[in-house]
């Protein structure tokens, strides 16, 4: 059985005096994905973020293939190779799509050209819009946009902080097969969503939040959607 | 007064572009930082000061070793030297940035922008009283850029200073337009003014990127202070006028907008040179002042639409 | 009397008797150096109130003290008005000056605020140099004659430190009348927590223009006791030098509260006495305090000191003999028309059309960027609307400011409850209650808003209540301005379920007076059985709409939550 990608022991955070997490642990698999459903408040943006760096965590640890990240800060995390897509998708409203994807990666420009080159036939989204700026995409394409940079570097780990949110049903499917693309490179892939349905459908195994603790973990396929909503929604 | 229009026009364009320079710093540390620099026009002073003892350095050295060219005349060694002095003090204001937004900007980032407003406040007072307790008050002259003296152009005297200057200038903004549209350096400022963190968690280091901003911006207005230097003097009490020049032109042009400052600028220029010689250097101001807070009654967010991006 | 103003009263009369008496005591120029930070004590306090209590970096203030110097000389001069009348006079002229310019500049945001107001200073300066005619051009004016009461003229040193220092202890007695009492506090709510301040129903924009012409006034008086002070009035007296100096004093003195006024004056005014062996070099040291003072002594000296000097007081109120409200709470139905909003590309709201009803409670559900908090954004007035119409009663909201929809009836809390850190809950509370109400009801009103929300301990810091305790002060701090009916946002997120069951409890009760309740909450099993009717949103549209068991059954409403139909 080889090592986790991704071990989370015991976290505790508590940012500002407020109760997020409970000491929670989580294991991610080499090349696993795990979806974390909750509602609002739940605490799964804070795990994502604390992963990250982003958040410093009273209490437990964040280890990346064993390796313990608790005085990495986020940008060496990223150049460890995590990726980050987060809540809102945050682009840079004034870069262009071209210049999003361009500058994070670390590496060669020719290189960079091709790897942007790439990008744009995986997210056939952005296709053609490469020179437009990132405030005048409509959601999707902000979304698919957020992913792509996310993956620039071709990271071990994804995290994805609700990529569903606030999309129409054809578009989620877009982002859904994204992830499964993702997932079939051997990329780990975290994914917090309050939209229990499509998360069930892309990922492996899934972890129930409720008020910062774990209510339910297990394959997903064990799991309907009904069930998931139920156990998110309820006062844990 | 005598002089003729296109004269004016290169004066106007020549004083516009470095009031341009002033500006473009002046923008890069609001959208780097959301935090008005006051100590923008002080700088500009400290950069005709560092032209100024550059050149009292070098002068008698180049004099003493280089040859003469004697169908340019006496001072031939000097020629020229406007070109090794303008990036030697754009070097020592980089460095000088990079102190001003260690003292000024990180201890109070994360404190609300007022009180960088107030912290670049103390600086100016620190760097113009400190100018005149090592300089004096008098005004001293700066290096021509390349040589003094006019050339003719059919009926028209133009100023070989004037219009280098404008070159010079030009090539500044130009080269600071494109390092920031087309280097990854200047992507990776552009991203870090829109959102520190993310840039941090894509794994850009926002505090470098901060600090190179500072270091831009103070160069930028070292050059300008180095380019004014020769026709306009610097003197230790001139600091409060470019920066309230810079920050008049940041507002009318749009506020955060790069283009928008820069245009603005030149026509702050060209509106000074013309009014000052048909009206009054005193009108001039009076109605720049007017017009201004003009702007700011009908059109706040400036003549050119405000940036997307809004520090809260 | 209650101790703690007893113990204020005295550190300020230590402040003010202090540094005259020691003067006195030291000879002439002592004197006239002491007259002088008491002259700039004044103009500090004027800027107090708009910088320090408002938050707002004004830059004319040091113009306004050269406008109050010029009027006192100019009419001394010319028309041989004396005090009190030119004195009257140095006040009234700055003050309506600001008048003029404070309409169109006190809207701007604060980087045009600050270069509206430099602006304004800059041309004063030239007007000042220029107008020869007028103001002696670069010369100034001289021989502006010594301040003469009942006939003595009063030109030793003495005697004018004595009536400088007497005026600013009435400056100081003006500032605490303008500042005292639940002003205060609606000033600090205003400064801290300003989303919370305008959706209570207070007017930024009047508390502005007030403070900035009182400002001015402070300015003009310090300026003509300058002028009497050393018989000339120069163009040096409108230059930024000036309004460095005051905001210096300002920053290092400490800016919430008089006694940092004092501090800062005193202190600076010395400065280049005690730097003098830095000779011309010591306006260097003056920058480097000041760049100092700001990074290391945010409250300035009165920070410092802030244990011995209350800036409020503290005290728990009596238990109210009933809990009905002092400002009843009107009906009306709010009615939400056809809303659209968009963000760029990104649509938020999509033609949405609510109506909440007399003691009803609806609730609104709906996944994470369903536009919740944007309708109720939009609602409050914190944000705009592209399309659509708001209408409480008879009332059009669509275009009215936040402040004033707070004022007819519709309150706001916020997701993350909002927190005014220098004001104690009850205090809270009392900076949301309307002004017209005396200070006798206003405290009985405040004390049962905190009641009816649930919190039974207003007397405790506010730095330590705990998250849902923070809520409850939300809460009761909406109920404050007697609302029609209240936009509630995620009231619910992370409470305990005994918790929840209280919380539950409490907004019933509210509804019982007839008071609306929108609802917006993730938690099913509080809201469900809380609401008389839900509504779902997806993607900024209506999808489902009814009562609670219908809506949770509803395949939309499925769909939008579990991204698919049931099986």
């Amino acid at each position: 059985m080889s090592a986790p990608l991704l071990s989370i022991e015991a976290l505790t955070l508590n940012p500002g005096g407020n109760p997020i997490l409970h000491g929670l642990s989580v294991t991610l698999k080499v090349g696993g994905s795990l979806a974390i459903l909750g509602a609002n408040g739940a605490g799964k943006s804070s795990l994502l973020r604390a992963v990250m760096g982003l958040e410093q965590p009273e209490a437990g640890r964040v280890l990346l293939d064993g390796q313990d990240l608790v005085t990495t800060r986020a940008r060496d995390r990223a150049a460890l190779g995590i990726g980050f897509c987060p809540e809102g998708r945050r682009l840079f409203p004034g870069l262009t799509v071209e210049e999003t994807l361009a500058v994070g990666f670390v590496g060669p420009t020719r290189q960079r050209r091709m790897r942007i080159d790439e990008m744009l036939d995986m997210f056939p989204a952005l296709a053609g819009k490469r020179r437009d700026r990132a405030w005048s995409l409509s959601g999707g394409q902000q979304q698919m946009l957020a992913i792509a940079r996310a993956i620039m570097n071709q990271p071990r780990l994804v995290l994805l902080d609700e990529p569903t949110l606030g999309l129409a049903p054809m578009i989620i499917d877009e982002v859904l097969d994204i992830i499964r693309t993702i997932t079939a490179t051997g990329t780990g892939v975290l994914l917090a969503e309050q939209n229990v349905g499509p998360a069930l459908r892309v990922a492996e195994d899934v972890i129930v939040l409720v008020r910062g603790s774990s209510v339910h973990t297990g394959p997903a396929r064990a799991l309907s959607p009904s069930q998931a909503a139920k156990l998110m929604l309820s006062s844990g | 007064m005598g002089a003729s229009i296109p004269q004016l026009l290169v004066n106007g364009v020549a004083l516009g572009a470095a009031y341009a320079l002033i500006a473009l710093g002046f923008v890069l540390v609001i959208n780097a930082v959301g935090a008005v620099n006051f100590a923008q026009g002080d700088l500009v002073m400290a950069g005709g000061f560092v032209a100024v003892t550059i050149t009292e350095y070098l002068t008698p050295w180049a004099n003493d070793n280089l040859p003469d060219l004697a169908f340019i005349g006496p001072r031939a060694s000097a020629v020229g030297l406007g070109l090794v002095i303008l990036p030697l003090t754009m070097v020592v204001m980089a460095v000088l940035g990079l102190l001003f937004s260690a003292l000024a900007y990180a201890p109070l980032r994360h404190r609300p922008p007022v009180s960088v407003f107030i912290s670049t406040i103390a600086v100016g007072l620190i760097l113009q009283h400190g100018a005149n307790a090592v300089f004096g008050p008098e005004p001293r002259v700066g290096p021509p850029l390349v040589v003094d003296g006019n050339f003719a152009l059919g009926p028209i005297t133009l100023s070989i200073q004037q219009l280098s200057v404008i070159f010079a200038a030009g090539c500044l903004i130009t080269g600071t337009g494109l390092l920031l549209s087309r280097s990854q350096l200047g992507r990776q400022l552009r991203a870090v003014a829109q959102d520190p963190e993310m840039a941090e968690a894509i794994g850009i280091s926002a505090g470098h990127c901060i600090a190179i901003t500072f270091a831009l911006a103070v160069a930028l207005a070292g050059s300008a202070g180095m380019l004014l230097s020769n026709q306009f003097f610097v003197a230790p009490s001139d600091g409060g006028l470019f920066m309230l020049k810079a920050y008049i032109a940041v507002t009318v042009g749009g506020w955060g907008r790069l283009d928008g400052a820069a245009f603005a600028a030149l026509l702050i220029g060209v509106f000074e040179v013309m009014m000052a010689a048909f009206v009054s250097y005193v009108m001039a101001e009076a109605l720049l002042y007017a017009g201004v807070l003009l702007v700011l009654l009908v059109r706040p967010s400036g003549l050119l639409r405000e940036t997307i991006q809004r520090r809260t | 009397m209650k101790a703690g103003s007893l113990r204020n009263v005295g550190i300020m009369a230590a402040l003010l008797i202090a540094p005259v008496a020691f003067a006195l005591s030291a000879g002439g120029y002592e004197q006239r150096i002491m007259t002088l930070a008491g002259i700039y004590a004044i103009a500090v306090l004027g800027y107090q109130l708009i910088f320090g209590r408002l938050g707002a970096l004004s830059l004319a203030q040091g113009s306004f003290f050269g406008i109050g110097a010029y009027t006192t000389g100019l009419l001394g001069i010319h028309l041989d008005w004396a005090f009190p009348a030119s004195f009257l006079a140095s006040l009234i002229i700055p003050a309506a000056i600001a008048c003029i310019i404070a309409i169109p500049v006190l809207r701007l945001e604060s980087h045009y605020f600050a270069l509206a107001t430099l602006g304004i200073s800059q041309i004063a300066l030239l007007v000042g140099v220029n107008w020869t005619e007028g103001t002696g051009g670069a010369n100034g004016l001289y021989g502006v004659p010594p301040l003469r009461i009942l006939g003595t003229a009063l030109d030793s040193s003495e005697a004018m430190l004595v009536v400088v220092w007497c005026v600013l202890a009435s400056a100081v007695l003006a500032f605490s009348c303008l500042v005292k009492g639940r002003a205060a506090h609606r000033l600090t709510l205003l400064r801290e927590a300003p989303e919370a301040a305008v959706t209570a129903g207070i007017d930024i924009g009047a508390r502005r223009l007030s403070l900035f012409v009182a400002s001015a006034a402070f300015g003009g008086a310090a300026g003509a006791l300058q002028a009497h002070s050393i018989g000339v009035v120069s163009p040096a007296v409108l230059e930024f030098q000036v309004m460095v100096s005051i905001l210096a004093m300002t920053v290092i003195g400490g800016r919430g509260h008089p006694a940092g006024a004092i501090l800062g004056a005193v202190l600076l005014v010395h400065l280049p006495e005690w730097f003098r062996f830095l000779e011309a070099h010591y306006l260097v040291a003056y920058g480097a305090a000041l760049l100092v003072a700001v990074i290391i002594m945010p409250e300035g000296l009165a920070g410092l000191f802030r244990r011995w000097l209350v800036t409020q007081e503290r005290w728990a109120p009596e238990p109210p003999r009933t809990s009905k409200p002092e400002v009843p709470t009107t009906l009306a139905v709010l009615h939400l028309v056809g809303l659209c909003k968009r963000y760029g590309g990104v649509v938020a709201l999509d033609n949405v059309s609510i109506t909440v009803v007399p003691g009803e409670i609806l609730g609104l559900i709906g996944p994470n960027g369903s536009g919740k908090s944007t309708l109720i954004n939009v609602a409050s007035g914190l944000q705009t609307l592209d399309a659509g119409e708001i209408r409480l009663g008879n009332l059009d909201l669509t275009g009215m400011p936040a402040h004033g929809r707070a004022r007819v009836g519709l309150s706001r809390t916020f997701q993350t409850p909002v927190q005014a850190l220098g004001l104690s809950p009850l205090e809270s509370v009392l900076a949301a209650c309307p002004a017209g109400l005396d200070e006798r009801r206003a405290e009985r009103h405040a004390a049962a808003c905190l009641s009816a929300a649930g919190l039974t301990a207003p007397a405790v810091p506010t730095t330590s209540l705990s998250p849902a305790e923070a809520r409850r002060l939300d809460l009761a701090r909406a109920l404050a301005s007697g609302p029609a009916v209240l936009l509630l946002d995620e009231p619910a997120a992370g409470l305990t379920p005994a918790e929840r069951d209280d919380l539950a409890c409490c907004l019933k009760h509210l509804t019982d007076s007839g008071l609306g309740l929108l609802l917006v909450d993730h938690t099913m099993d509080f809201l469900l059985p809380l609401a008389d009717r839900v509504i779902c949103l997806a993607t900024g549209s209506v999808v489902a709409e009814g009562p609670p068991s219908m809506v949770a059954r509803d395949p939309a409403a499925i769909a939008a939550y579990f991204g698919e139909p049931p099986p």
